[in-house]
């Protein structure tokens, strides 16, 4: 392999990283537990299992990833959360570390 | 977040549900009490709410104009995130970083401003006391469980803010006097918590 596929395939892969975003919800001390599950169920359509382990990653950690995708459609999910009164950001997905 | 702790007074355990979401049958049966206190809460966020008036967008006197101004805020200058604790929190920045959560509630904050108002419209007009006087609580038929659920919240919300009501709430809400004025205003934020609690259950 050349160093010229090289060095284009790293710059591919970086253009991928900076088009990739995600949501995060962090914890507050008003919304009920089962509201926030209720709320994760409905927009993003996960099962009652997963919505229950994203919320008690809120709780517990202070804050969790709930949705990862285009800036645009991180805006949308960030602006239905507001919408539900959960306290959530976006930002550029730096591989796990928020 | 927070667990429901259930009502805090023996007296407030209305704000019963009956039926279910799925079977289109549910229905809440409220004192008229409370239904003063809800009436009231209600229409003072949807006070708050509406308060940032934007009548500096309203430079034209073109429906649409204003219509898209409404909705959309004013696109060429910045919006501030509002003074109001109750209202930054309820209209949170999107961003972490200053300049890009700036440029989000440009496009977004009047559009959720509008949103929250719809949720606490639609409460607002299901709160209706029975005709009969005599009754001691009104039925009420949920038909949108979603919009009570999220005009409740907001209604916690803006409770908690003001009365800045954090993990510990509770307990130190059990530790207040009887005499304090705020005491009972922490007793509806509890109470509208179980009421909330019930709805989820029963949808």
């Amino acid at each position: 392999m050349s160093s010229q596929t090289q060095v284009e395939e790293s710059l591919d892969l970086s253009k991928f990283f900076d088009n990739l975003w995600v949501t995060i919800v962090w914890d507050d001390p008003v919304n009920l537990m089962n509201y926030v599950t209720y709320v994760f169920i409905k927009l993003f359509g996960f099962s009652k299992e997963k919505a229950h382990k994203l919320m008690m990653q809120v709780h517990t950690e202070g804050k969790a990833v709930v949705a990862s995708g285009t800036r645009e459609e991180m805006e949308r999910a960030v602006q239905q959360l507001h919408e539900h009164g959960l306290w959530a950001t976006l930002q550029r997905d730096d591989h796990g570390r928020v | 977040m927070s667990m429901a702790y259930g009502p805090p007074y023996k007296e407030m355990i209305m704000g019963e549900f009956k039926g279910s979401a799925a079977a289109n049958d549910l229905s809440v049966a409220l004192s008229n009490d409370e239904l003063h206190i809800l009436i009231n809460l209600v229409e003072q966020l949807l006070e708050l709410l509406g308060e940032r008036n934007f009548t500096h967008h309203y430079q034209s006197d073109d429906p649409f104009a204003q219509l898209m101004a409404a909705t959309l805020g004013n696109l060429e200058s910045p919006i501030e995130q509002p003074e109001d604790p109750v209202l930054r929190r309820l209209l949170p920045n999107g961003y972490a970083d200053p300049e890009s959560a700036a440029e989000f509630r440009k496009y977004t904050e009047g559009s959720l401003r509008m949103v929250k108002q719809k949720h606490l419209l639609y409460l607002r007009e299901q709160l209706v006391f029975p005709v009969d006087h005599e009754l001691p609580k009104a039925d009420i038929a949920v038909t949108d469980p979603t919009q009570w659920l999220i005009a409740i919240n907001d209604l916690r919300i803006a409770l908690a803010v003001r009365l800045d009501i954090g993990q510990d709430g509770f307990e130190k809400y059990e530790l207040m006097k009887d005499s304090d004025p705020q005491k009972h205003l922490h007793a509806v934020y509890y109470w509208l918590g179980a009421i909330q609690e019930s709805l989820i259950s029963h949808l």
